[in-house]
């Protein structure tokens, strides 16, 4: 199935300046970031209004299952940057599996949140409460795109296994996004679990 | 029509075999009409209906007749000569289809989108409308109904979203599948941006204050920015589009299998 | 303008198993210095922000660098991403000590 020489077919052969995935991407990225930037100054803001009532309902966040789901989410990103680097090796089938362990980390991620909600929400910590609503929004909204994510991770899956694609550029554009992912829960998870 | 002998397709150099088309001035026309509506609508939304920016959530049912009482010119100008144009939604709906049959993805996405556009424009659109004329054109009603019909409107404007997430889904994923490159690719990922923002507008149902109320710097504030930049990009690239469009350009409808 | 070795790719898989080690570590270390649930003190120290902040950026920008392969991107991207990390992480301490 694969060639090992695909090297020189594949789309990165130099070792100079480009521009990774390609500029539609990143406006995407750019804009989100600017976006969810906006998103958390005005967390910041609120709270800084009632600080004592958003430390106070901080510390009822468990910051042992926050490590682990940024822990979850930093290896499914090195799942995704090893993928893009076998696709340019020309190892496709290998590339296929570590975009596959990519999502199930994704995944996982997606299961402990779920599971995190469910039990700040039966221990009683509801959007009545100002921290928890911006907590329940923030996580929510990432979660959305996490789910985006593995949509593009599966367009990306299934581009390497028609033969008459496998465009590079493709397995590219969507680990950039969940790079992404990545880089905004780590932002979210020093806002909401430890700044407090 | 299954006469595929002398039909043509689009790229094919075998184009004048049809007669030629006027320059496509229809879709200047409904260029600049689609233009004309949207700065129609801001002016009545904004600047006379004063919805956008919005009146506060947090008000009681006498605040909320005062409000009435104090705006009662400027709704009912603006918002009875919306209620006259407001079929302009339609030409910008078509217009948008329009573009959306040129790509490669396919007419489904086209109808998908106007059909739920359209649809969207009820709630999001009408229902404002005829809730703050009927308030502004009947204030001896009791307060507690006028206070219902104001928050009544806000929140079918505001927070109405089904119909155009699922536009927005649409016709992100036309762009993305597009072949024929009629919008940018980037467009489709500012497309999803408006579909985000549209998630996050269910929090006004559920706060009256703070920043997920209807008038919160995140439900409404960042969304506006952010529809702002979409509905500028949109209108440079139907610029473009249009401006792509020549005689030679093959009509939509005719022949039909030439697509 | 040379064509990518086996070593190259070698090379940056390695990287990127040193960078995500990094953002584990740097992760924990941060989940050390924040106290329990236990402790009453109302809000943490300034310079425990601070280093949770720094942290943060250093977290960020390792992503944004190794992950995302900003480091061999043209400059206007280098300057977007690094300006966004420097702006976001500076108001949101700001905001935080005020």
């Amino acid at each position: 199935m694969t060639t090992p020489d695909t090297a020189t077919r594949t789309r990165p052969p130099t070792r100079g300046r480009r521009l990774p995935g390609d500029v539609d991407m990143w406006v995407m990225i750019l804009g989100d970031l600017f976006i969810f930037g906006g998103y958390f100054v005005t967390y910041m803001v609120f709270r800084a209004v009632s600080t004592e009532e958003f430390t106070a309902a901080q510390r009822h966040l468990s910051v042992g299952i926050g490590v682990t789901n940024t822990v979850v989410l930093l290896t499914s990103s090195l799942f995704a940057a090893l993928a893009v680097i076998a696709v340019r090796e020309g190892a496709l089938r290998n590339a296929q599996r570590l975009l596959w362990a990519t999502g199930a980390c994704g995944a996982l991620f997606t299961l402990i949140k779920a599971y995190e909600w469910h039990a700040e929400i039966s221990r009683g910590y509801t959007i009545s409460d100002e921290f928890f609503s911006f907590y329940y929004v923030l996580t929510g909204v990432h979660l959305v795109h996490v789910a985006f994510g593995l949509i593009f991770l599966g367009v990306a899956v299934r581009e390497l296994r028609n033969p008459r694609r496998r465009r590079p550029a493709i397995v590219e554009q969507s680990v950039l996004f969940w790079h992404m992912i990545d880089l905004l829960w780590v932002v979210i998870f020093a806002l909401l679990y430890l700044m407090r | 029509m299954t006469d595929t002998a002398t039909t043509v397709t689009e790229d094919g150099p075998g184009k004048p075999a049809r007669p030629e088309r006027a320059g496509k001035r229809e879709v200047w026309l409904f260029y600049w009409a689609f233009s004309i509506f949207y700065t129609a609508l801001s002016v009545g939304i904004c600047l006379l209906g004063r919805a956008t920016p919005p009146p506060r959530p947090d008000v009681d049912a006498l605040q909320a007749t005062a409000w009435f009482d104090q705006h009662q010119w400027g709704i009912q100008v603006g918002f009875v000569f919306l209620l006259v144009i407001a079929g302009g939604a339609a030409i910008s709906n078509g217009m948008i289809g329009y573009f959306m049959m040129r790509m490669s993805s396919g007419r489904t996405l086209a109808y998908a989108y106007i059909a739920s556009m359209g649809v969207g424009a009820i709630p999001g659109f009408q229902l404002l409308l005829v809730c703050w004329l009927t308030a502004t054109f009947r204030p001896d009603r009791e307060p507690r109904i006028l206070y219902l019909l104001y928050d009544l409107g806000m929140l079918s404007y505001n927070g109405s979203l089904g119909c155009f997430t699922a536009a927005y889904t649409v016709m992100a994923l036309a762009i993305l599948y597009d072949k024929n490159r009629i919008f940018p690719k980037w467009f489709a990922y500012v497309t999803i941006w408006q579909i985000v923002t549209e998630i996050m507008a269910t929090q006004m149902w559920l706060y009256n204050s703070g920043a997920f109320a209807w008038n919160g710097v995140i439900t409404l504030y960042i969304a506006v920015v952010v529809f702002g930049v979409w509905i500028i990009c949109f209108l440079a690239l139907f610029r473009i589009a249009a401006r792509r469009e020549t005689a030679q350009t093959p009509a939509l409808y005719e022949p039909e299998g030439a697509r | 303008m040379t064509t990518s070795t086996d070593r190259d790719f070698t090379k940056d898989k390695r990287t990127v198993l040193i960078v995500w080690a990094a953002l584990s570590a740097a992760t924990i270390l941060a989940w050390l210095l924040t106290p329990g649930e236990s402790q009453t003190a109302t809000t943490l120290g300034k310079e425990l922000v601070a280093a949770i902040v720094v942290l943060g950026l250093i977290k960020c920008r390792l992503i944004i660098h190794y992950f995302m392969e900003v480091r061999h991107a043209p400059r206007w991207l280098q300057a977007t991403t690094d300006g966004w990390l420097v702006v976001l992480w500076l108001t949101l301490l700001i905001i935080y000590l005020v």
